[in-house]
């Protein structure tokens, strides 16, 4: 995508991978099992209680941190033989903001940019598109001191990007941002992907990665939890909550019916969530539902997948 | 796959580099210098601090007599040294920690600048700044200059060899920033580090003198008194040359300072003192010099401690002699005129710059293997 690599060529080439990645900071195994992998064009969220390890692994990822053991490869560079190879392809945006006082946010991004090995008049151009991007225009040229949380974080966004890497390693990018930026945020992931990026985003704010992500890692006590999770958030996917006017009998319907479902609330007949297979079964089964006579009120998947499957997991904070 | 992995070969830098190139250690010293550029009010501050200096360089240029002397110039060169000391590494020695604290060093270790890059453009920089600091001193400098004696080379070799000296005391507070977490740490170990060179050797030096100091005898000839009487010596017919000879052991305290004066040697102020020119103490006002000054001493003295304990006086009574009378004079010429010794010192400056650089190079390297304890990435 970027500068010719040449590693997206072959889809089969995951834009980031990790297998069995352990780290520990002297006795605390912060990252114990990680596994994960990034394609091209997919936006992957990478969930999990606080101290989980998130952090850490994306530190690894971005080829800051090198593993106690376990493989590494973004584009199929390995970040401890070929760093400066690795960590080209990555645009990391970190937890924590950094930015330089005095520098202004033009001069901020033309710097990384020149960093980055980009020349003189290019990066310039696209420190403006870039600035313009995350609507930082009018700030460019006031000192990095004068901006809001929010306004650092798009311009560590920005930052993150100057580079036009593969891949995109987001630490809690959302926090901090206004409602209109969170959206942006969102069409910008989205639009990344679409370009042919990979995205890797951590968030605690679960509902809007559901909008957001096309596939998620749990991780618990620094575990990447694999198979069990994702059968877990495909099933919660395929839950809908169904709710009928007061009186009604919702309960009998769907047993005649042969739903699987499950009450909602209490022992309300008129309320139930029910397992669908996909959205054309949904629609199905709403036309049967309303052709026994039943006034339904609300029809729709249940909150958010991310979520439901987040709080059944086991309670780990730390 | 084999395109790929044939592209891969082609386009990508393997292996980890570390070394710096001009471009990456240039940009970071910029963006060094651009943090740092002051204020409105830092603007004005240094105005008025540089208006000051020139006024004070006026003021004793008018006041002085017009005689030459090179004390003036010694001390601005001293002042120079200390300046340099303070600021290059009160700078560097939060460089490194400071800016893994403030989240900044860690996107900057994502890009491609190398270690080398980051740890020769924060090295470069803070040295700059000291430098600039320097530049206000240059009207008292001139002036100082002027009456000292000196020719320009003997002027610019001593401001090279400082400018080198604070590199190294830069260099060492940001080794120090590069290994401890906190700037509180660091910022004291570089000074205790500067301390330790310019005092701590000075005070090794003399805490060492009875190490080396040992008693030797020296045996004088004298005639033997010890049985004259009182009455004997008010008697004016007592001829006290017939008194027979007798040989005297007296003890003598002597110091090898040759074996430590190398502690002497190692001091910054002394490798300046070193390298400045020699003042011939007798035929100064002929060769054109000032009257001997302060490195002038300072050499005289670390001479004589490179020369060690002097040949003990012996005295022989009755055949009339009482030691070299020129001894003293001679030593002192001897002192003075030494050939300057200012390698060990500028060498070990050397190793301790270069010690430093790989040792902030080694830490700055990323993936991290290791982190300083209780530190984060980012």
């Amino acid at each position: 995508m970027a500068d010719g690599g040449g590693n997206v060529v072959d889809g089969a080439v995951p834009a980031l991978e990790a297998r069995g990645v352990r780290r520990a900071f002297g006795t605390v195994q912060a990252v114990s099992n990680a596994t994960l992998t990034l394609q091209p064009g997919s936006v992957t969220a990478l969930i999990g209680p606080n101290g989980c390890g998130k952090t850490t692994l994306m530190l690894m990822l971005a080829g800051l941190l090198a593993p106690d053991a376990g493989t590494i490869s973004v584009s199929g560079h390995d970040p401890a033989v070929d760093g400066p190879a690795a960590r080209s392809r990555v645009g990391w945006m970190p937890d924590s903001l950094g930015t330089w006082d005095s520098l202004t946010c033009a001069e901020t991004i033309v710097t990384f940019a020149r960093a980055y090995g980009v020349p003189a008049d290019v990066a310039s151009t696209r420190a403006f598109a870039l600035l313009d991007r995350v609507h930082l225009a009018e700030l460019a040229n006031q000192p990095a001191r004068v901006l809001s949380r929010g306004q650092k974080q798009r311009l560590s966004l920005a930052r993150a990007l100057v580079h036009e890497p593969h891949v995109l390693v987001l630490d809690e990018p959302a926090s901090g941002l206004d409602p209109r930026s969170r959206v942006e945020l969102r069409e910008l992931v989205r639009a990344f992907a679409a370009e042919g990026g990979a995205v890797l985003i951590s968030s605690h704010v679960l509902s809007e990665l559901d909008e957001m992500v096309d596939d998620a890692v749990f991780m618990s006590k620094g575990v990447t939890l694999g198979d069990s999770a994702d059968a877990l958030v495909a099933a919660a996917r395929q839950r809908w909550r169904v709710a009928a006017r007061p009186g009604a009998d919702l309960h009998g319907a769907l047993s005649a019916l042969a739903r699987d479902w499950s009450p909602a609330e209490a022992d309300d007949a008129s309320q139930a969530l029910v397992q669908v297979t996909d959205e054309d079964d949904a629609a199905d089964l709403l036309t049967a539902i309303v052709s026994q006579g039943l006034r339904v009120s609300t029809f729709g998947p249940v909150g958010s997948a991310l979520e439901q499957v987040y709080l059944t997991m086991e309670e780990d904070r730390r | 796959m084999t395109i790929t992995q044939e592209q891969r070969t082609r386009t990508s830098v393997h292996g980890n580099p570390w070394l710096p190139s001009l471009h990456g250690t240039g940009l970071v010293m910029r963006i060094e210098l651009l943090r740092r550029r002051p204020s409105t009010k830092g603007y004005i501050a240094y105005g008025l601090t540089f208006l000051a200096i020139i006024g004070l360089g006026v003021l004793v240029a008018v006041l002085a007599g017009s005689d030459k002397t090179s004390i003036p110039l010694e001390l601005v060169l001293v002042l120079v040294l200390g300046v340099g000391f303070l600021i290059g590494p009160s700078l560097s020695a939060t460089s490194i920690n400071g800016d893994s604290g403030e989240g900044v060093l860690a996107p900057l270790q994502m890009t491609r600048l190398t270690a080398g890059d980051l740890a020769l453009g924060k090295l470069l920089a803070s040295w700059a700044v000291s430098i600039a600091a320097l530049v206000t001193t240059t009207p008292f400098l001139i002036y100082a200059y002027g009456r000292s004696g000196w020719t320009l080379t003997e002027l610019l070799l001593v401001l090279a060899v400082i400018l080198f000296l604070v590199l190294m005391a830069t260099a060492i507070g940001l080794a120090w920033s590069a290994i401890a977490a906190r700037a509180v740490a660091s910022v004291s170990l570089a000074h205790l580090t500067s301390g330790a060179l310019i005092l701590g050797s000075l005070l090794l030096f003399a805490f060492t003198a009875p190490l080396v100091s040992e008693e030797v005898t020296v045996i004088h000839v004298q005639r033997d008194s010890e049985n004259v009487t009182d009455e004997q010596w008010n008697d004016p017919d007592f001829d006290y040359e017939a008194l027979p000879c007798v040989e005297v052991e007296v003890p003598y305290q002597i110091m090898h300072s040759d074996r430590t004066a190398w502690l002497l040697l190692i001091n910054p102020a002394v490798v300046i003192a070193e390298v400045s020119p020699i003042v011939n103490p007798e035929t100064f006002e002929k060769d054109g010099r000032a009257a001997p000054g302060i490195f002038a001493l300072i050499h005289s003295e670390v001479s004589g401690a490179r020369l060690g304990p002097e040949e003990p006086q012996v005295y022989d009574e009755c055949a009339g002699y009482f030691g070299d009378e020129d001894a003293w004079q001679k030593r002192n010429m001897e002192k003075a005129l030494m050939p300057p010794a200012p390698w060990l010192g500028l060498g070990l400056a050397a190793v301790l710059l270069v010690g430093s650089v790989v040792i902030v190079i080694r830490r700055l390297r990323v993936p991290y293997k290791t982190l300083r304890a209780g530190s984060r990435v980012a």
